[in-house]
């Protein structure tokens, strides 16, 4: 086994180098944006251009500018400054991160804690109306765009401009070593919309697993064995069902903690996610190489992690 | 025969589906006594599990239809409360299934099986004592190294061995009547006679019950003291094992029993297979069910229903056809000496 | 500069523009009885604002800033020699200058007497004095800053061609208190006018220095205060982490060293507190039923709608904030010819243009460049316009523009020619509405067309601004004035030395001989009414071609909470200023 996450985690660094390859090749050679004609204005003339991009570095070849970015990073562990703020890109990530982490965590606690209920009752009952009404509401919770759910949300129960003043309205988070409560009340509506749609996700998908698993041999077994229904379910049923989700949310976790823009966005969250797309209106190279790279090592993790835990969860899988 | 322990009444059984009701089985009637084994035989779609597992309680749901009796020590259980059932299922009356690999819990150790499977019906085992004794049972059965095996997956088995550990799993709480669904079907032959020795001894032991259904005679042969023929949900043939095999009388059984490759055939002989296929369950045929297949069928058979008699000088052999008893000796004699017909 | 970025959600637009062309007569102090400009005076001392941006500042160093917000931000925290009051955004005011300018030798040398007794914030803590300003002058040519504007404004000073950060020998200081400027040209009142962008706020060269050696500069993380307030820093004079967090929070508080006797600015606030990057939509919502709040985006139409329909003090529409026109490339075919750019200004409706934008309150129908509150608007003919039949009709004149096609030679009076034109425009409502009904003009013109909208980067960096993409319409681009001088308006954005091969101001493309010759003259033209009599010539001649289409003189509205009496910047988009708003 140790074998194994060493020669994975020593993949998730060639995959790293990929990245930010990748990334650098998007952003610098095939530009959406210029961070010096951004920076100049329209009032620079071509002179004024060229020496904005000379003291940004970015008159130097191609290739010097990524061998510099790639060395700074492995040999400094620094990755380089914003062309805005000149704040470092890391102090700037190290800023943002306590709070994505936050909102994604809690988001995963709401929405396992609401599908796994939602999906076994449901596949319990089949057809009757608790599996109706929560397929309906996992409908909607699968279609409605999570920006719209925030605005909603804020719109009914934040208390400076909702109807019914019940939570923190936008923009006011708080880190957590500051305020507990202030941080713990302004994070759940957050919560409560990003985690909707996964909630919606997971519980059909566990409803899905759950109905064939329940039609298995070793179910029926169970039953004969004279188990109590309630066991039966819970401890034979879930148990095989819920593997595919513990992987699939490990996967969504990770991608979360590269940032959740919508969600950042409409409730004023600093965080990775928010960080990441300013970087990219203003095309500041330095903040989105930063960003991408951070997203990719959680993505790459996410895979390792899940991986062994998979092996852990399945003993049929587990390589000899 | 002693009382019977377990005793099947005109059970019916029919299952409501989008291409309409498919009757899987439709008026058995068997019983078995203590330390008797009453082997069930019949091809896939005869009803034979069907039977057995509704007998269990295990076919419940809002699309099956059941009518009949299932008495079990004189209770029916087919209009016993799910809390009565569970209490019954697993301690006096315990199924061992055809697939051990699926119908173990892939992803719990079998030992931990086994002992959830004695804490359930034991309040106040507790989990060292459960373990120890899921040990023994594993010994019981003759696992060798059952110490290390507790522990195992059903995946780190060998067949024969997850077929022992399911075994010790349906007898932890030593049931009173034993239904065995294909236990070797899954086995490849020589683990098949360890399988089928093992159940006779735990069966002589414990003074069990056992139902043995299988689609293969020659297992019936050796373990059954009484042996059932299904065929499209009904019972065709029954007897006492001895006599069956001795003097078969319903055409289905002769095909079963030519189809099956025998040592004491003459040489040569050819093995024949009962043409056909078996019958839709939604609409059988008309009047003897076995008719399409039959090759001395006659014009009345397509009409008439014939029901489950029992022979003249023999009752404890009853068959359900409509050629007289004389033809029927005639042909089977004929068919005995190699005729093709 | 170019208009900042609108962003502006899809909502409700036709009910927008009919409720609120049925109101607002076109007063140019406010449409309607929304909240009219106010000069500040009598407000109440204390308290702090909130300030709610969904964009954050570009940057905190006022010699790389450009934009309308950083602008709105320095205004309280530096000093520059001179500058504007919040209503008279035509008028130079001295600030650190101790009086009027003086501009001798025809133009070639302006004087500027510096106050006495201004302080820089904490730590440099010492009086400003005239080396202060040459530096923060000097450091704009330093490649580390690279100040966009320096080169267009400073450059006639004498050894500016070939400063890089280094001493520049134009800029003399005679003693503590007195700058000279000597220049090449005699372009001293085009100076004198620069001086109120944030240039000339004065930088501590010792202080700065080390900083201005990092490429980029690191001046940013550690500007000093010469105004009323000040970005909130650590001991050593870091603002950046500490009171400024990039993305996060901007936090200004009084400066210690600002003396008020030294400052027309009252500085009632005690604080500003800007959080950024929050979503413009929720920000609007908050601004409009909060307390203390003000909102630094560009509010929604719908937000705009709701203010004015039910909270009507609550919402200023600050007029001179820029005309908006369609340029027409005059390089290339179709409208290289000048009656078929004759024809499409004749043909478009700039009624209906404005009608998508919210009607009447939102700006007047533009006539010609310069606008409201720029020098020489009215000598070039105001609001009423330079005369031109072309554009005579505001809700557009199809038969004319038929003739002025049949006098390109259709004879049908509709384009019968092959080219499909290329027309660019913006995505978002509204301003993908004006595309789309400047879209529809042309074809009911009987030319073929291909619309394309994107965002505000990609239209100016990738399209409008290239010659090479070859675009022939761009329907929504706009020219804000860098200050009051009319050169500001017209120089880049139509002089044919202008044409660059990107990041192009000139985005018609307009090389007119005798338009270039006038507009080099005028550059050297010296005194205020001088110069205003020169552009306001030039703007007639550049609308006489039709190069462009001017079809909205801009009112940008902007929202506060009920309790902030807001004192509104006319010559910066209407932005609050905090040196002069207070709570009620």
């Amino acid at each position: 086994m140790a074998a194994y996450v060493l020669r994975r985690v020593l993949w998730g660094v060639v995959l790293l180098a990929l990245v930010s390859l990748l990334t650098f090749v998007v952003f610098y050679v095939l530009p959406s944006a210029d961070p010096a004609q951004l920076r100049a204005g329209r009032n620079a003339n071509p002179a004024t251009l060229a020496q904005i991009r000379a003291s940004l570095g970015l008159d130097r070849p191609l290739t010097a500018q990524y061998w510099t970015f790639l060395t700074h990073i492995v040999l400094h562990a620094d990755l380089g400054y914003s062309y805005y703020s000149g704040a470092s890109v890391g102090s700037l990530i190290v800023d943002r991160l306590p709070a994505t982490i936050s909102l994604t965590l809690g988001a995963a606690v709401v929405w396992v804690l609401a599908a796994v209920p939602l999906g076994v009752v449901s596949a319990a009952r089949r057809g009757t109306w608790v599996d109706k009404l929560t397929t309906g509401g996992a409908l909607l919770g699968i279609s409605a765009p999570v920006y719209w759910l925030g605005l909603l949300a804020l719109y009914l129960f934040a208390d400076d401009i909702g109807r019914f003043p019940l939570f923190p309205g936008a923009g006011s988070y708080v880190p957590l070593t500051d305020d507990p409560w202030k941080w713990f009340t302004s994070l759940i509506l957050p919560w409560l919309v990003l985690a909707s749609t996964f909630t919606a996700v997971y519980a059909r998908l566990l409803r899905g697993n759950m109905i064939e698993v329940l039609s298995e041999d070793y179910v029926t077994t169970a039953r004969a064995k004279g188990l109590s229904e309630r066991r039966v379910v819970w401890n034979h049923g879930l148990r095989a069902a819920v593997t595919p989700l513990v992987t699939l949310a490990g996967l969504d976790i990770g991608l979360l903690l590269g940032g959740a823009v919508l969600t950042e966005a409409v409730f004023g969250i600093p965080g990775i996610g928010r960080l990441n797309y300013e970087a990219i209106v203003h095309a500041d190279y330095p903040v989105i190489q930063g960003t991408v790279l951070l997203a990719a090592c959680f993505v790459i993790v996410a895979n390792i992690v899940v991986d062994v835990a998979y092996a852990y969860l399945d003993p049929r899988v587990r390589e000899r | 025969m002693s009382d019977p322990i377990l005793a099947v009444e005109d059970l019916r059984v029919a299952f409501d589906t989008r291409d309409g009701l498919v009757q899987a089985v439709d008026g058995v009637t068997w019983s078995v006594a203590p330390g008797r084994t009453l082997g069930i035989v019949g091809e896939s779609g005869s009803g034979k599990t069907v039977a057995a597992t509704t007998a269990m309680g295990l076919v419940r749901g809002a699309r099956v239809r059941t009518s009949g009796r299932v008495l079990l020590e004189g209770e029916d259980l087919l209009a016993a409360s799910p809390e009565r059932l569970r209490r019954v299922r697993g301690a006096t009356i315990a199924m061992v299934f055809q697939d051990p690999l699926s119908a173990l819990h892939p992803l719990m150790r079998v030992g931990a099986q086994i002992a959830e499977a004695l804490r359930s019906h034991r309040s106040g085992m507790s989990a060292a004592d459960a373990r120890a004794r899921a040990i023994e049972l594993l010994e019981h059965v003759a696992i060798p190294n059952a110490r290390q095996r507790v522990d195992a997956y059903p995946h780190e088995l060998s067949g024969g061995m997850r077929q022992r550990a399911m075994i010790a799993m349906a007898l932890a709480n030593e049931p009173r009547v034993l239904i065995a669904d294909e236990p070797t079907t899954a086995l490849d032959v020589t683990v098949q006679r360890q399988i089928l020795a093992l159940l006779r001894r735990l069966r002589d032991e414990l003074g069990m019950a056992m139902v043995l259904i299988t689609h293969d005679l020659g297992v019936v042969a050796e373990t059954a003291d009484d042996v059932a023929v299904m065929y499209a949900g009904r019972i065709v043939e029954q007897a006492p094992a001895a006599e069956l095999f001795a003097a078969p009388q319903h055409p289905y059984t002769w095909g079963l029993l030519r189809s099956m490759p025998r040592l004491d055939a003459p040489a040569g002989a050819e093995l024949v297979p009962i043409p056909g296929r078996p019958p839709s369950l939604v609409h059988p045929p008309s009047g003897c069910r076995f008719h399409p297949r039959c090759p001395y069928v006659r014009e009345r058979h397509r009409s008439v229903d014939p029901a489950l008699e029992p022979l003249a000088g023999t009752p404890e052999h009853r068959v359900a056809c409509l050629l007289s008893e004389a033809e029927r000796r005639a042909i089977w004699a004929r068919l005995a000496q190699g005729a093709p017909r | 500069m170019r208009r900042s970025v609108k962003r502006a959600l899809p909502l409700l637009l036709l009910t927008l523009a009919a409720v609120l062309s049925a109101c607002g007569s076109s007063n140019s102090n406010g449409g309607g009885s929304a909240a009219t400009a106010d000069d500040g005076a009598g407000g109440h001392r204390g308290g702090t604002v909130t300030v709610l941006t969904s964009q954050d500042v570009t940057s905190l160093d006022p010699g790389i800033t450009y934009q309308s917000l950083d602008l709105n931000v320095l205004a309280s925290v530096v000093r520059t020699l001179y500058t504007y009051t919040p209503t008279a955004p035509a008028t130079l005011v001295p600030d650190l200058a101790a009086g009027p300018p003086q501009i001798a030798d025809g133009g070639k040398t302006l004087t500027v007497r510096l106050r006495r007794g201004v302080r820089f914030a904490p730590p440099v803590n010492r009086e400003v004095t005239a080396g202060d300003v040459k530096y923060a002058i000097e450091r704009g040519f330093n490649p580390n800053v690279a100040n966009a504007y320096a080169s267009t404004y400073y450059g006639d000073v004498v050894g500016a061609d070939r400063a890089s950060g280094g001493p520049i020998a134009g800029i003399e200081t005679p003693d503590d208190f007195t700058l000279v400027f000597r220049l090449t040209r005699p372009t001293a009142s085009l100076l004198v006018q620069s001086t109120v962008l944030p240039l000339s706020a004065p930088v501590p060269p010792e202080y700065a220095k080390p900083f201005d050696a990092k490429a980029p500069s690191q001046y940013a993380a550690h500007v000093v205060s010469t105004g009323p307030y000040m970005v909130a820093a650590d001991g050593s004079g870091r603002v950046l982490d500490t009171g400024y967090v990039p993305g996060r929070s901007l936090r200004l508080v009084r400066n210690p060293n600002w003396r008020a006797a030294s400052d027309h600015r009252p500085a009632y606030l005690d604080g500003i507190d800007f959080k950024i990057g929050g979503s413009a939509t929720v920000y609007g919502r908050q601004t409009l039923v909060g307390r203390g709040l003000v909102l630094a985006d560009p509010p929604t139409p719908a937000l705009v709608k709701k203010a004015y329909q039910q909270a009507r003090d609550q919402i200023f529409f600050s007029p001179g904030a820029g005309t908006r026109y369609a340029a027409l490339n005059t390089a290339i075919p179709p409208f290289d010819d000048a009656n078929v750019r004759k024809a499409v200004a004749a043909a478009l409706d700039r009624e209906q243009m404005r009608r998508v934008r919210g009607g009447a309150v939102i700006g007047d129908i533009a006539t010609h460049f310069l606008y409201p509150g720029v020098q020489g608007f009215e000598e070039a003919g105001g609001l009423q316009g330079t005369g031109v039949d072309f554009l005579a009709d505001p809700q557009g004149d199809r038969a004319l523009a038929a003739r002025y096609m049949r006098a390109a030679g259709y004879a049908d009076g509709r384009y019968s020619g092959g080219a499909t034109v290329q027309i660019v425009g913006l995505a978002g409502a509204p301003d993908s509405n004006d595309a789309q009904i400047f879209d529809q003009t042309l074809q009911d013109l009987g030319f073929r067309t291909n619309l394309k909208l994107v965002d505000s980067t990609v239209m100016y960096g990738r399209f409008c601004g290239v010659p090479r993409a070859r675009v022939n319409a761009c329907p929504n681009v706009g020219w804000l004035r860098d200050f009051a001088d009319p050169q500001t308006v017209l120089n880049l954005a139509f002089n044919g030395k202008f044409i660059f091969p990107e990041n192009n101001p000139n985005w018609p493309q307009l090389n007119d001989p005798a338009i270039n010759r006038a507009m080099d003259r005028a550059e050297l033209t010296v005194g205020t009414q001088a110069r205003a009599n020169a552009w306001a010539a030039i703007d007639r001649m550049v609308t006489a071609t039709a190069a462009a289409v001017p079809w909205l003189y801009d009112r940008q509205p902007n929202v506060f909470a009920k309790d902030v009496r807001c004192v509104p910047e006319l010559w910066n988009q209407g932005h609050c200023d905090f040196s002069y708003t207070s709570l009620k």
